[in-house]
């Protein structure tokens, strides 16, 4: 089943009809978000300049920094009063990235998540347990508002509480689990610990899972382990939370909403588009989005596009599972972590010395993440209560700044690993 | 003349051969120990000693890399009668000071303990013992 005639539009008409939004997104860019306006000038590009959609090319890139800058609301080309919903991710000085929905842009919203859901054969007769994080991040409430539209039942359950969570899907019949596949896998083990039969005493017949990378293995196991179809789906709040793109039922590329988001893969260095089946940064402009447009937003994910006609009947481009970033992005659990965020968090702590490395790793099918702080002077070394005081305190700073439950392991001065005198900051032992 | 004893706190991450560290460190740079106490959290130590030379110690153990802090505290000297303890721990009760920690050890018929009270509450303490006949041990009689 395909829910809207827009995904299977012949190539041609998808190109009149992007570029038709295309001009309309630049123009009201250009004239409601000052930062565009600079932005354009310093190119030396007008929207009239854009003549096809191969002269996007021409426009500057959109980075995640520039929505820091223009913290909070700096690059809503709407007034407040037309914004319905707010989302957030943390951010690196403190300052969170901020995205804004209009009525038409949650509208747009539930339609590309409303695709998502029938293109991995979920209707009205399905119940969704969805397992992603309700709040500010936008996995909870985005699966949950698709999945509505196509009139499945959903369980809202959000993350944690993986006993409940296994009740409430056996009891309430889930046809579908939308959650990250390490979540699943997690879920998976608690089940068999708790004597649970997971092919018996659930009825799941797919799963829709995403917001972390994820290696052919792992999507495996998940696969085999509860007995379903494995459908990955790809998003990012900036452009407008999960339901840019998912892989239907015919192979495990994902296909791109293109009438919505506009894709290109360029050469990370040097900014150059590079043609389809290369492997690069995915940039995205957003073609319909009120709220918050986005013109040729940098995504920071490897990846590559595959043109090639889909046996599904959708025309839309599909792209690989994404391959890695471009910066030091950590995904943990299904959240982003830059280093410097923690480095931030740590440095507002006036007891704790710089010298810190985080590991990340994998207990069972989740990750962890520890941050180890070398002790200093500052430090109340000679009381053990203080110690795990301060010990706690850094761990309550980590969790209500960047929302990620670090272990703090305080460790003696210089035991951290220095390589050519500069030290090893981030040590990620999990392997895709 | 002084009853504040120089004690090294020495940070330790809890694993094997870490308390051995220590000792290898301070037995090769001379350092010879009075007394030891330590204390764990789950990730953590703390080695508390009296040493016979604290700032020769603190400065071996930090070349090797261990994070060192001195601390004043002082020793009394007790009979081995029942009662003995119990008097010194009231007469700091009834001045209403915080033991933060105390640890002991013993030389023939009598005792010596250690303890630890605030900063502020220091010389205090050991002015209340000394106006109730308690021994309170010279720094001294350890730095030999």
């Amino acid at each position: 089943m395909i829910w809207s005639k827009e995904e299977t539009l012949p190539r041609e008409a998808l190109h009149a009809l992007q570029f038709e939004r295309l001009q309309e997104t630049l123009m009201r860019v250009y004239h409601n978000v000052p930062f565009y306006r600079e932005a354009f000038e310093d190119a030396g590009v007008v929207p009239k300049d854009i003549r096809s959609m191969a002269d996007i090319s021409k426009l500057p890139f959109t980075k995640k920094q520039d929505l820091r800058d223009n913290y909070p609301f700096g690059m809503f080309a709407v007034k407040q009063d037309a914004v319905v919903r707010i989302h957030s991710s943390s951010g690196t000085t403190g300052k969170p990235t901020v995205v804004g929905y209009t009525r038409s842009d949650m509208n747009v919203w539930n339609e590309v998540m409303a695709r998502v859901f029938t293109m991995c054969g979920v209707n009205s007769e399905d119940t969704v347990h969805n397992a992603y994080g309700y709040g500010l991040f936008t996995g909870g409430l985005g699966v949950h508002n698709g999945a509505e539209t196509v009139g499945a039942t959903v369980v809202p359950s959000s993350g944690g509480f993986t006993s409940r969570q296994l009740l409430l899907m056996k009891d309430f019949g889930a046809t579908v689990l939308t959650s990250t596949p390490s979540f699943a896998l997690h879920m998976a083990e608690a089940a068999k610990e708790e004597g649970y039969d997971l092919h018996k005493d659930f009825q799941l017949k797919c799963g829709i899972f995403g917001a972390e990378p994820t290696s052919e293995g792992l999507k495996k196991e998940v696969a085999q382990v509860w007995g379903i179809d494995y459908h990955e789906i790809y998003g990012l709040s900036e452009i407008i939370g999960p339901g840019v793109s998912n892989s239907c039922k015919e192979s495990p590329l994902l296909h791109i909403f293109e009438d919505h988001f506009y894709p290109e893969i360029i050469d990370p260095k040097t900014g150059e588009v590079l043609p389809y089946g290369e492997k690069g940064e995915l940039v995205i402009t957003s073609l319909t989005k009120q709220a918050l447009p986005i013109i040729r937003y940098r995504t920071g994910d490897i990846t590559a596009l595959d043109p090639t006609p889909c046996r599904c009947g959708r025309t839309h481009v599909r792209m690989h599972s994404v391959m890695g970033r471009v910066d030091d992005m950590l995904i943990v659990n299904g959240v982003n972590v830059f280093p410097s965020q923690v480095e931030h968090v740590l440095s507002s702590i006036d007891e704790i010395s710089l010298n810190y490395q985080i590991i990340a790793d994998k207990k069972g099918y989740l990750d962890v993440l520890e941050v180890m702080v070398e002790v200093t002077e500052a430090m109340p070394m000679d009381s053990l209560g203080a110690l795990e005081k301060l010990q706690k305190h850094i761990q309550h700073a980590l969790l209500s700044n960047l929302y990620i439950n670090a272990k703090v392991k305080l460790v003696e001065p210089r035991s951290i690993e220095r390589s050519m005198g500069k030290a090893v900051r981030v040590i990620d032992k999990r392997s895709l | 003349m002084s009853y504040a004893i120089k004690q090294l706190s020495v940070f330790l991450e809890n694993k094997p051969g870490e308390l051995g560290f220590l000792t290898k460190t301070l037995s090769q740079g001379g350092v010879s120990i009075k007394s030891i106490l330590l204390a764990d959290s789950s990730d953590f130590g703390l080695a508390r000693t009296l040493v016979d030379d604290p700032e020769k110690a603190k400065a071996v153990l930090e070349n090797h890399g261990l994070s060192v802090r001195l601390t004043d505290v002082f020793g009394v000297r007790i009979d081995d009668v029942v009662g003995s303890f119990d008097r010194v721990v009231s007469l700091l009760s009834a001045k209403e000071i915080n033991i933060l920690y105390c640890y002991s050890f013993y030389e023939s018929s009598s005792g010596i303990f250690i303890f630890s009270v605030p900063k502020e509450q220091f010389d205090e303490a050991v002015l209340a013992l000394i106006a109730h006949g308690v021994e309170i041990i010279q720094a001294q009689h350890f730095y030999m």
